[in-house]
Order: C-alpha cells, then sequence, then structure tokens
C-alpha cells in the first residue's frame, strides 16, 4: 500500500512538472502567438490588430497553467484553437484509434519479438538467431517515418508499422536476457538432469528474465507511442499521434499539454505497472 | 404487340434511367484540403480552406465566373451601381430557400451586410469594403429589392460580392444554413469534412434537373503532397486544385491525360530586404539593403529564366512586376523582367563602392558582403529557388545563406520581431483588381512587408506610391486608375523594394473520372463550376 502512494505521488508530481515543461516550451517556441493571416492584405489595421490581440490571451505562462489545472480538475479540458472543438472531444474521437494502433503493434512486436528470441535460444538455432537478427538489425535501422511511407505506398495498413518499430527492440533485449538467462548453473543443471526444454523455459528460465521482460513492457509502450506520431500522421490515421502533430504545427497550448500530459501519465502508468509487478519477483529471487 | 412493344420500350428506359440514378446517387467527388479550416462563419473566412467550403456551400448574389472573368447573376438576378460609386441596388430571385428550408429575403442581405461591416467582427471580406469610415446602410424595398449604400465610393464595388455569402437573418442554424450548392453534413475535426448536396438548390440545368449532379463532396485534410499524389494515382481522390512543377512532370509523363497547365497564374514568387530602421542588424547591412544600387544589383544578378526552368520546369515565367501578365487589364505592358546581367549588377554595385576582391564582394568599409533569407520550411520550389539565388549571387561575391523556418516562425520574424535579412515568399493573388493590395503599398500599412507602418514614407518614391494608390482608390474611372497603377508598377520595378523573381503557372490535376472540368487560372482552379461537375459510373461504382 505504501509503495502505491509511493508511486501516485511520484507520478503526480512528474504530471504536473511534465505539463508545465511542455507549456514552457510551447510558449517559448518561436511563432508562438502567430497567425499566418496576418499577412492577409485585405486586412485592414484594426482587423489586424483584433488578431494579434487574439493570439496572446496566455501571454503569462503561470497564470495559462494555474487556469488549466483549475478548469481540468472542473473536468474541462480546454479548447483547441487549431481544431476549434473542445480538446475533451477531439481526445475522445481520437483516443480509440491510437489504443487500436498501439494495442496491434504491441501485440505484433511481443509476439514475434519474444517469439523468435525465444526459440532461436532455445531451440540454439543459429539459422533463426542470425536471421532474426538480421531482420530486427534492419528494422531497427529503418525510421519509423520511412516504414510509414512505405506502408502507405505499399497501400498496406498502417498499423502494423508500430509492430515492426516495437518488434527489433524486443527481440534484440529479450534475445540478450533469454542468452544470459539459460547460461545460468541452475538452467545448465536442469538441462543436464534431462528436462525437457519447454520445462526448463518455463520453470527456470521464464522465472529469471521475467522482472526485466515486465520492465521492457513498460518501455515497449512509450516506444509505441512515439512511433504513433509519425504513422498515423503519414498513414493519415485520426488518433493521438496524427493530433499531436498537428497541435505543434500550429502551436496549439491547450492540446500540446494535454496531450503531453497523457503520454507521460501513460509513460509512468505503464513503467509504474511494470515495476510493481516485477519487484515482488526480484524480491522473490533474492 | 405494339402495346407490348411500347411497354417493353418504357421497361427499359425506366431501367436505365434507375440505374443512371442509382450511379449518380452514389457518386461522392473527393479531394484534400491542406490545412483545418478555421471558420464556418463565411463572413470570417481568412484561409484557403476554409474558403473552399464557402466556396462549395455559400449563395452569392453574383459570381464572377473564373473562366471568362465576366460577373455572373446569382441570387441577384440584376444588380446596378450608382454613378457615385457608393450604393448598389439589388432585384433578387424569387422563391429561393435556405438549405434548411428558411426562405431567402432581401431582409437576409441587409442581415448579411450589416453583420459583415460590423467593425467588431474584423471580417477580412468586409474590410474589403472598408474604403472609409461610417456605416453601411441597407434599405429593403420589398422583398426582392435591396439597396446598399456605403460611406464612400468603392472601386469595383459589384465584384467584391462573389465573396460575400449571404447567411440567414432567421434560421435556428445560422451561418450553418446556406445558399449554395452544398452543406456542412460532418466535420471530424482535423480529418475530413462532408458536404452533402443542397436539396434546396435554386439552379437547375438545361433540362431543368435540380443542381448539382454530384450527391456529395470529402475534403479530407492531407498536408502532405506527395500522399496527395499518391492518391490521386490511385483514383482514391479526383483532383488536386494546385500543383508544383515537379508533381506536374511526373504526372504528365505517366497520365498526360490528368496534368493541366492552365498558363500563368496571379501569383507571384519575390524577394525582399528587410529595410525597418529599427530591425537588429548591422549598420552597414541596413545601408547594403537600402540602397537602390544594392536591390537592383541583387536583382540583375538572380537568373530568373533558370528559376522557371529549373524550379518549376518551364511552368513559370519570370516576373516584371506586383502584377502578373495574367491580369491582362491591370499589367503595365511596357515593363520586361530584369535581365540577368553580371556586369550591370557589379557596375550598380561599384557605385556605391563595393569592389570585388578574390572572389569576394566587399563594401567601402571591407566587410565582406553575406546575408541570409528566410524562407517557409517545407515548400520545395522555394528551397531550390533559394539555392539557386545562392549561386547567382555567389557570381558576384556574395555569399548567401539560405534559413528555412516553418511558417509560424518566419511571419514572426517578418511582422513583430523584424529579425531577418532577406526573405523570400510568395504572394497569392485572387483579385484581378490591384486595390485589393492597398494593404502593401501604402507605406503606413502593416503589410508593407520591407518596411511596415511607417509613420511617414521612409522614401520620396514611396510616398509617390502612396498618393498614386490612394488616387486610384478615390477615382471610378478606370483609365486613370490603371494610369496610376501602371505607374506604381514602374516605381516597383525601378527600385525593387520586392525583387519579383517568377510567376507561377496554374498547374492541377484531374482525374479521368471527374467530367466538365475545366481548370482555370483563377482560384478555385478547378471546382469553380461545381454544380456542372459529373463523376463517371466507374468512380461512382467504386464509392
Amino acid at each position: 500500500m505504501r509503495k502505491l502512494v509511493k508511486h501516485a505521488g511520484r507520478m503526480v508530481i512528474v504530471l504536473l512538472l511534465g505539463g508545465f515543461l511542455g507549456a514552457t516550451l510551447v510558449r517559448i517556441a518561436p511563432g508562438y502567438g502567430v497567425d499566418e493571416e496576418e499577412l492577409d492584405s485585405r486586412l485592414s489595421q484594426e482587423s489586424l490588430q483584433a488578431l494579434r490581440q487574439s493570439q496572446v490571451h496566455d501571454r503569462n505562462l503561470a497564470s495559462f497553467y494555474l487556469r488549466y489545472w483549475a478548469q481540468l480538475l472542473h473536468g474541462n479540458f480546454g479548447f483547441s484553437v487549431a481544431l476549434h472543438e473542445p480538446v475533451r472531444q477531439l481526445l475522445a474521437e481520437r483516443f480509440p484509434e491510437t489504443l487500436k494502433s498501439i494495442g496491434m503493434g504491441l501485440a505484433i512486436g511481443w509476439m514475434f519479438g519474444l517469439g523468435l528470441a525465444t526459440t532461436a535460444v532455445m531451440a540454439r538455432s543459429s539459422v533463426i538467431d542470425v536471421g532474426a537478427s538480421l531482420l530486427a538489425t534492419i528494422l531497427l535501422c529503418i525510421p519509423a517515418a520511412v516504414l510509414a511511407l512505405l506502408f502507405v505506398i505499399a497501400q498496406a495498413p498502417g498499423r502494423l508499422v508500430i509492430g515492426l518499430v516495437v518488434f527489433p527492440k524486443i527481440f534484440h533485449y529479450a534475445r540478450n536476457l533469454l542468452v544470459r538467462s539459460v547460461a545460468l548453473p541452475h538452467v545448465l543443471t536442469a538441462r543436464a538432469k534431462g528436462l525437457g526444454g519447454l520445462r526448463v523455459f518455463v520453470w527456470h528460465v521464464l522465472p529469471v528474465a521475467a522482472p526485466q521482460l515486465f520492465a521492457l513492457a513498460g518501455v515497449s509502450v512509450c516506444i509505441a507511442f512515439a512511433a504513433a506520431i509519425p504513422v498515423e500522421v503519414l498513414c493519415d490515421l485520426p488518433g493521438i499521434g496524427q493530433l499531436a502533430w498537428k497541435a505543434a504545427l500550429s502551436r496549439d497550448l491547450e492540446l500540446l499539454v494535454n496531450l503531453t500530459m497523457i503520454v507521460t501519465l501513460i509513460t509512468l502508468l505503464a513503467n509504474s505497472a511494470a515495476e510493481l509487478v516485477a519487484q515482488p519477483m526480484r524480491a522473490g529471487e533474492v | 404487340m405494339r402495346r407490348r412493344l411500347i411497354l417493353s420500350f418504357l421497361l427499359i428506359a425506366l431501367l436505365v434511367n434507375a440505374a443512371a440514378v442509382r450511379a449518380q446517387a452514389g457518386n461522392q467527388l473527393r479531394f484534400c484540403l491542406g490545412s483545418e479550416p478555421k471558420t464556418f462563419d463565411p463572413l470570417l473566412v481568412a484561409d484557403d480552406a476554409s474558403e473552399t467550403v464557402r466556396y462549395l456551400t455559400g449563395g452569392v448574389l453574383m459570381r464572377l465566373n473564373r473562366r471568362s472573368q465576366q460577373l455572373e447573376p446569382e441570387l441577384a438576378t440584376s444588380w446596378r451601381v450608382t454613378q457615385k460609386g457608393n450604393a448598389i441596388t439589388f432585384m433578387l430571385r424569387e422563391n429561393v430557400r435556405f438549405s434548411d428550408g428558411t426562405s431567402f429575403s432581401a431582409e437576409d442581405v441587409a442581415y448579411t451586410m450589416q453583420r459583415l461591416m460590423d467593425p467588431a467582427l474584423h471580417s477580412p471580406t468586409g474590410d474589403s469594403f472598408r474604403s472609409s469610415d461610417g456605416k453601411v446602410l441597407t434599405q429593403v424595398a420589398g422583398k426582392n429589392r435591396i439597396t446598399i449604400t456605403f460611406s464612400a465610393p468603392i472601386v469595383g464595388l459589384d465584384k467584391l460580392f462573389d465573396q460575400v455569402a449571404i447567411v440567414s437573418a432567421r434560421s435556428p442554424q445560422k451561418e450553418r444554413a446556406v445558399l449554395g450548392p452544398y452543406y456542412l453534413a460532418e466535420n471530424k475535426a482535423g480529418s475530413y469534412l462532408l458536404l452533402k448536396r443542397n436539396s434546396n438548390y435554386w439552379k437547375h440545368d438545361a433540362a431543368g434537373r435540380q443542381l448539382p449532379y454530384i450527391d456529395s463532396v470529402r475534403l479530407d485534410i492531407q498536408q502532405n503532397r506527395d500522399i496527395e499524389m499518391l492518391r490521386l494515382t490511385r483514383g482514391e481522390i479526383d483532383f488536386i486544385n494546385s500543383l508544383n512543377g515537379e508533381y506536374f512532370d511526373k504526372l504528365a509523363a505517366r497520365a498526360p491525360q490528368m496534368a493541366f497547365d492552365a498558363g500563368v497564374s496571379l501569383d507571384s514568387e519575390e524577394m525582399w530586404f528587410n529595410l525597418v530602421p529599427t530591425a537588429p542588424l548591422p549598420d552597414y547591412k541596413k545601408a547594403w539593403f537600402a540602397s537602390t544600387n544594392f536591390r537592383r544589383a541583387i536583382s540583375a544578378s538572380i537568373h530568373r529564366d533558370d528559376l522557371a526552368r529549373v524550379v518549376f520546369r518551364g511552368h513559370a515565367r519570370p516576373a516584371v512586376s506586383w502584377i502578373s501578365p495574367a491580369n491582362q487589364f491591370w499589367f503595365n505592358q511596357r515593363l520586361r523582367p530584369h535581365a540577368f546581367d553580371r556586369n550591370v549588377a557589379l557596375q550598380a554595385l561599384g557605385q556605391d563602392g563595393f569592389r570585388l576582391q578574390n572572389g569576394v564582394l566587399r563594401d567601402r568599409g571591407g566587410h565582406a558582403v553575406e546575408f541570409s533569407v528566410i524562407t517557409n520550411a517545407g515548400n520545395k520550389d522555394r528551397e531550390r529557388m533559394a539555392t539557386m539565388i545562392q549561386q547567382d549571387l555567389g557570381g558576384i561575391g556574395i555569399r548567401l545563406n539560405v534559413v528555412t523556418l516553418d511558417f509560424p516562425s518566419l511571419i514572426e520574424r517578418i511582422t513583430r520581431s523584424f529579425n531577418y535579412e532577406a526573405c523570400l515568399l510568395g504572394l497569392v493573388n485572387d483579385d484581378l483588381d490591384p486595390n485589393a493590395q492597398m494593404n502593401v503599398w501604402l507605406s503606413s500599412a502593416e503589410n508593407h512587408q520591407w518596411n511596415p507602418s511607417q509613420k511617414a514614407p521612409a522614401t520620396a518614391w514611396e510616398a509617390e506610391i502612396d498618393g498614386l494608390m490612394r488616387a486610384q482608390a478615390a477615382s471610378l474611372d478606370v483609365k486613370k486608375r490603371k494610369q496610376a497603377i501602371d505607374r506604381v508598377q514602374q516605381i516597383v520595378w525601378e527600385q525593387e523594394p520586392f525583387i519579383y523573381l517568377v510567376n507561377k503557372d496554374a498547374l492541377s490535376a484531374i482525374s479521368a473520372g471527374l467530367h466538365n472540368a475545366h481548370p482555370v487560372v483563377l482560384r478555385p482552379q478547378v471546382y469553380w463550376n461545381i454544380d456542372q461537375l459529373t463523376l463517371g459510373t466507374e468512380v461512382a461504382r467504386n464509392r
């Protein structure tokens, strides 16, 4: 219980700081509060001044952030000036799309990454090991945006790209972890005693590797979220990633602060969950 | 037997008609918008995307035919501008209804004009009508007649109504009730807009069939031009309104029937130096930029033909003036593009004490001539132009640094911080009448880019431009206005506060399945006759 409270407290502090830093970065970014309409030669001096005035409503960052939190506590996420809709509505519309993409990407990445790593290590097959390592290395070298573009050209489902981004990281980490685990004395003894491969893996390798695999699970959620931005933008998937891109381009302060907080929250939740699950296991090991 | 034959014929005719109707019912026009519309209020439109929605949904009193460039009656059957040029009387079409069924009358026009001209609204369209302070008076004489009186004469008054979409004074849907061919049915912010056919649209074709022919229009928000092009070639969208030379040539090589070059457009690409006295630049650089000889030398050392040939693949012309040759009446035919001549450039520089030493140009004080030009990132044409200008200026010993910035950052620099040396940008021009550019040419204007918001004209030639622009705005004599505008073009050509580079062609791409499309130079190039467009049955079937 104390651990949970500690985690929750840490999360709130990081969330507050993350949101404030996000708002600060947007606010001091060049071009904040500037609209290309200002170059419209039809506008009179008065209209131009009025347009400029309308852009500077959040001049004081601290007051903006306090106001933001006050309205957030009342369930109001603010209004997107770029997309002309309440942020809450935008998030509600787009979140399922991103969850679907990330869910599929994580499932694919873990299935192939862990599956190939386990097969390569447990079957001691150099062909699978070299082949999968080569594939993972190639995928690691290709930026997510390039993969997304290739999928657009090939008219393939863009969601798969997130899986291909997650896969090499899972594979490399899991493979190295499993190689280390199978070399442990108790695993060698179990093998020497003639235990079957599956039994050795389930009873002797997996319990040792599990805490670190859980930690990897937390990190993989962050990787998938980061990949969602270029993938959704290029593959035209109307999710949170695409929203973040549009918000950044238009310096949409309220939307960006909300998105920063959401990404921070998800990252913290994923990592905390992994840590909370892994910790008792590590304690058990000791 | 005969009766049976007639019945069979009628049955076949019915089936064919039903099939045709079904094909029509399923048809949806699709194209991309480069950004999210900033407003759906037709009176507040300022950006391209909102303008597209306004064009497709808004009903106007008269429409400028983009092909003939003549005004045609729409909701107004006739109109008359008074001799003073400050009032206009419209006779309105009868039995017209908004998309929600509310009837249209002169009250709606009066309401629209009062709202449009409300100074608190800050409408760009309304500002076009604002030649002086004072209220607009609307006098409704019956259901179908209205006189609108302005406080001062307005040049080209009738043409300005092409931009005024009439809004309902009584509809509970407010500006969502429209008189145009489509109405906004769905808006998925940041993703797409769906416009559906307005069943109350007043227009019918010669056969009496209600227009438009296409049932719905889907506008996908797509910023990436590569993907837009890819979607066109796959048949996912029906046209691209504006293409660059590179894409145009690629498309022309693969599917020449899809690529259309309507000729030189009204848009220009130009470069200017920062002449703001308070700009955070060293004094010696300010002195270079303020010198007419320096600006002329830069202009003479830029090979405009190469820019047109290489960057725009031949789909552009060296620019002469702030008015494009496409604007035949207002363009000053006596002017010619500045020729590429390095000797002329070096001579002009020599007059100001510049000298070329070991391939490096130095000013009187020994400073090597080096400056940076900012342009907007992501615009391939401008980035390439900047690179070519960099090479051209290298030929006279000038080192040019190219800096690409995202658009908001660039605007901040040219309008607020003035922390830049030179800028390369394009001017998008929708209006044939040069009066629309008053806020660029008056030295007191905020959009007088090289040195905005001057309290008094900084130079004699700017004072002369101020006088000429004000004189033409106050005159209804077209000949006198033409003389004044010609002289302004002459001054700008001589002084080069803007170094005009090229006028681009209006390039567009249209799928074979879209019929009745006749791309033109004026915006919107492809769908200006939206209510006449039809989709082939194959396209309709696939959607």
